[in-house]
């Protein structure tokens, strides 16, 4: 390994070189931070967001193939790469004047409804304006090499800490765990028992009567299809930083503490020089710790821990706990924040050459819920957890959390080994947790947006950065007499773009919270659909054999 | 909790999907009296808001074929009247035939098709290569198509009628289940909900795939059968596909939306009733995938988003039930449309409204009326082409 030549591909239609391992991202981006997208409705400059593969800003096409995540894609020799939205080029792009035409948003349910002769005629444009681009043409490569097919006796999702740990903790007690995870390169050791580069997308209800209940399916690095049965499931899939609402909270440079830390100090040139971290716990304190020299301040919305106090004046950072963040200025590239203190405090501004939001880590929770297993609301995180005993064991026999996705509760790996091995119904061991959890005041975020959504606005705040809708959409449902996430979400399509609503549903319940004046549970979860992460149908259809056996 | 504005209403529709909201819709335009519609979800929580937007002409029957064709004007005309756009694009309907046994059949239901005065046309394997770009060489030996059918935007029609019946003084109440009729003599006195008991001369069961839920609860027995279907969207791609495509074999059925993801779903047999509720299956996304794949290899690469699923309202033959149950005056159905409710609405909601108001509607009873399950008879025609 790492001693294979560079491979050439043509990145817009010059010869580029990723090395052994390298992302096509990383790849491309020695030169700073990269403009790969226009936004789906504004043609808006986007630019990498999350760094985990959920997110539209690093969508490019791939040998004809129009939303390739940039992220998480190994280039091939001789790739034809280049973005897929932008007349001429991404960089100036004609249609970007759609941003400017419309400033209060297009209203796609209202809008182009007369005279009725024209209808086709609108129907064509919006149609020739809509969509990723053009489906692969020709004939596709065949299947890569068939379906995987596995079955285990326990499977472990999500090779992070906790994942690790668990696995090792059933290694060392004589089972044989089979770990699953998304990283694309060999992350702790490759053997028979791990596959990595491998996405869970759908995780079935236990099926009756199954000697191995459940099912996993998937994809790997390659695009094939994965089907895995097992018997006992640990789900250690984690938690995703959180987006944040404001003007312009889209603009290039701003990103989530995930990019921040996955992407950044590897490149040749930085990313950015002088970072705004929006955050004042744990994630705050990790930038801090992995960046500081490329900090330049620290706001929160909240109050700022003493730990990360202590950090940001060894780097001399300055802090601003209780900040209202307003807007972001620059218009293809963030150069600073509008801010203002909270409780009526002062408006200011601050210089900077990124956002990294690092203030609310979220559970990766789809999972449990296609499975059918109970999620509960944490307050001070403002968020659902699935269910667990001190065991990690779920609603679902069968089925644990551990880590991060387990809640701020203490679920230790060999709480959860023990209770996979030994079984249901003995008493399992509970030790402190190894992970450290952030844990806020309750309803810190819901009074953060209260306060903030009776500011005036400036600057285009969007709501759900795939499918480019505003907030003033989702306050015009709202408005409308729309109650609830479920409605809010099929009145303004927010939260149905490539994401699957990661980046706006858990910002939005809350400024719904707000508008309706009820708890954010109340307002409502999204049931979740599958499949978690898009996924293509030749990995799927490469599985209808072995899906023929739970119809039987 | 979740009250009545009213205690007594001329009449009480149970369920606001588009069957009850459009029921209301006319009701109201007739000056009907007080109208309230329960129902215990949210809005567009029903098929309503979980179906592939199709909308067809080509039907088996000239009883089914009018409906449709009077709903396709008023779709038409229903951004004008709604004052919302439901993206109605009229980009044809293609039915595949496999063999040539699939297409002398289709070529009957082509030729009532013309018949009613409808320019389907029949299409030869070429023809067929043409409108659907990609096709597998031998996928299909023809098919038949009509340009005027088409594929629009569940949501923006539900908002629509939602918001024009309240705008004519219906009441709409969400969250409120309908649990059972106050009868006397014989006739409707009152619905009971979990609301309160709410004075009624007439109740109509618009309730879906739970319509025979509802009627059970009521006491009366009926024929119709719950059974769930599943549905996916693909991420959105540029333009390349006009019409909807049907293929009755397998009951695959697709089409391309304007905002540009395909939309579609195919027959995977599951237990029949409401108590599984709604979740989607590994079985559907693979056999979807392979079928579509197979038909259009091409698009192998292109990744599914999500998929969910949503109650078909089945009834043995295949036709809506429409009129008073012959056992409880005052007591309307309006159900058992199957998979083609929505398609169906605007026309067949309009004859719903003239049974509550007891009006003479030109539907014929042997095929709509609720008393055809009482005879103890095969039914002589059926209505069958319920997929896509
Ligand atoms: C996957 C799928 C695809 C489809 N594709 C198409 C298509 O392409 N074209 C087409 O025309 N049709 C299609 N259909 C069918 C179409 O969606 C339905 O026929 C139509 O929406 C039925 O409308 P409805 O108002 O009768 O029922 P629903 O929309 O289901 O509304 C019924 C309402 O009744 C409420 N309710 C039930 N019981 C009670 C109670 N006891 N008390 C109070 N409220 C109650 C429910 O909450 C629900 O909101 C499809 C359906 C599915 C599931
Ligand atoms: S931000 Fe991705 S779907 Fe809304």
């Amino acid at each position: 390994m790492g001693t294979s030549p560079p491979r050439r591909f043509l990145y817009r239609g010059r010869s580029t070189e990723a090395r052994t391992g390298e992302t096509l991202l990383a790849a491309v981006s020695h030169g700073g931070l990269p403009l790969l997208e226009r936004s789906l409705r504004y043609h808006r400059p986007r630019a990498p967001f999350c760094g985990i593969g959920q997110c539209t800003g690093c969508l490019v096409r791939v040998n004809g193939d129009p939303t390739v995540r940039s992220c998480r894609y190994l280039p091939s020799e001789g790739d034809r790469v280049d973005s897929p939205r932008g007349w001429p080029s991404v960089r100036r792009d004609l249609f970007g004047l759609l941003d400017l035409l419309f400033p209060q948003g297009i209203d796609a349910f209202r809008s182009l409804r007369r005279p009725m002769f024209a209808t086709p005629l609108y129907q064509r444009v919006v149609r020739r304006l809509s969509g990723y681009g053009p489906p692969p043409p020709g004939v596709p490569p065949p299947e890569p090499s068939g379906p995987l097919l596995r079955k285990a006796e326990v499977v472990v999702v999500g090779g992070g800490a906790s994942g690790e740990a668990v696995s090792h903790w059933l290694q060392a007690h004589g089972a044989h765990p089979l770990r699953i995870d998304r990283a694309l390169g060999p992350t702790n050791g490759v053997g028979p028992d791990v596959l990595t580069g491998t996405s869970v997308t759908f995780l079935t209800p236990p099926r009756p009567n199954q000697e191995y209940p459940f099912a996993l399916l998937g994809f790997d690095s390659a695009g094939g299809g994965v089907c895995v049965s097992a018997r006992s499931v640990i789900l250690a899939t984690g938690g995703y930083d959180a987006s944040l609402l404001f003007g312009n909270n889209d603009r290039p440079g701003v990103m989530t503490a995930d990019l921040a830390l996955a992407f950044s100090p590897e490149q040749e040139r930085s990313w950015f020089h002088r970072a705004i971290v929006v955050g004042g716990g744990d994630r705050a304190n990790e930038v801090l710790e992995r960046l500081g020299s490329r900090v330049a301040a620290v706001v929160a919305p909240g109050e700022i821990r003493p730990d990360v106090v202590r950090i940001a004046s060894e780097l001399d950072i300055p802090l601003y706990p209780r900040s209202l963040v307003l807007r972001a200025r620059g218009r293809s590239r963030v150069r600073g924040l509008d801010l203002k203190g909270r409780g009526g405090g002062p408006r200011f501004s601050l210089a900077g050459d990124a956002v990294v939001l690092a203030h609310r880590r979220l559970p990766n929770v789809p999972l449990f819920r296609l499975a059918g297993a109970r999620t509960v609301w944490h307050p001070a995180t403002a968020a659902h957890y699935p269910e667990v005993d001190p065991s990690g064991r779920t609603s679902v026999p069968g089925l644990y959390a551990v880590g991060p996705v387990a809640g701020p509760g203490a679920v230790t790996p060999a709480a959860v080994g023990e209770a996979v091995t030994v079984g249901a119904g003995e008493r399992p061991v509970v030790g402190p947790s190894p992970i450290a959890h952030e844990v806020p005041a309750p309803g810190e975020l819901e009074g953060y947006y209260r306060e903030l959504l009776r500011e005036p606005r400036r600057g285009r705040w969007i709501a759900c950065r795939c499918e480019d809708i505003l907030l003033r959409e989702v306050e015009a449902a709202s408005r409308a007499g729309y109650r609830g996430g479920e409605l809010v979400k099929r009145y303004s399509a927010l939260g149905t773009g490539l994401c699957q609503g990661r980046y706006c549903l858990p910002d939005v319940v809350l400024v719904l919270s707000v508008l309706e004046g009820r708890p954010p549970p109340e307002v409502g979860t999204v049931t979740a659909r599958p499949p978690v992460f898009p996924t293509t149908l030749r990995a799927l259809s490469s599985l209808d054999t072995v899906t023929a056996e739970e119809a039987a | 909790m979740t009250s009545v504005p009213r205690s007594r209403y001329r009449t009480v529709i149970v369920g606001a999907g588009i069957v009850g909201l459009y029921t209301a819709y006319h009701l109201a335009r007739a000056g009907a009296g007080p109208t309230l519609v329960v129902d215990r979800g949210f809005l567009s929580g029903g098929a309503s808001g979980r179906n592939g937007g199709g909308v067809r002409q080509q039907w088996e029957t000239r009883a089914t074929i009018r409906l449709a064709r009077e709903s396709v004007d008023a779709y038409r005309r229903f951004g004008r009247e709604f004052g919302f756009n439901p993206w109605f694009r009229q980009g044809g309907y293609l039915f595949l035939a496999e063999n040539a046994a699939e297409l002398e059949r289709l070529r009957t239901v082509h030729d009532l098709v013309r018949s009613e005065g409808l320019p389907s046309e029949v299409l030869s394997r070429e023809e067929v290569a043409l409108r659907v770009e990609g096709i597998a060489p031998g996928a299909a030996v023809g098919g038949t198509f009509l340009a005027s059918d088409g594929t629009l935007y569940p949501f923006p029609v539900v908002w629509g009628v939602y918001e024009a019946v309240r705008s004519l003084g219906v009441d709409v109440v969400f969250g409120v289940d309908a649990l059972g009729l106050e009868v006397r003599d014989g006739t409707v006195v009152g619905v009971r909900t979990t609301a309160d008991t709410v004075a009624t001369e007439c109740v109509v069961n618009a309730a879906g795939g739970w319509s025979g839920d509802f009627s059970r609860r009521c006491g009366l027995e009926v024929p119709n059968v719950a059974t769930r279907h599943e549905i996916f969207a693909t991420e959105a791609l540029k333009p390349f596909l006009d019409p909807m495509v049907v293929r009755p074999s397998d009951g695959l059925y697709f089409s391309q939306t304007v905002r540009g993801e395909l939309v579609g779903g195919v027959l995977v047999p599951h237990p029949t009733g409401t108590s599984t509720g709604m979740p989607s299956s590994a079985r559907f996304l693979t056999v979807m995938s392979r079928a579509l794949v197979g038909l259009i290899p091409r698009l192998a690469p292109v990744r599914v988003l999500r998929a969910w699923s949503g109650f078909y309202d089945d009834t043995p033959d295949g036709f809506a039930v429409i009129g008073e149950d012959p056992r409880v005056r005052g007591f309307v159905h309006a159900n058992g449309f199957g998979g083609h409710g929505f398609m169906l609405a605007p026309a067949a909601t309009r004859r719903v409204a003239q049974a509550v108001l007891r009006e003479a509607t030109d539907l014929d009873p042997t095929l709509f009326s609720p008393a055809r399950f009482l005879v103890k008879a095969a039914p002589s025609v059926a209505e069958r082409l319920q997929l896509g």
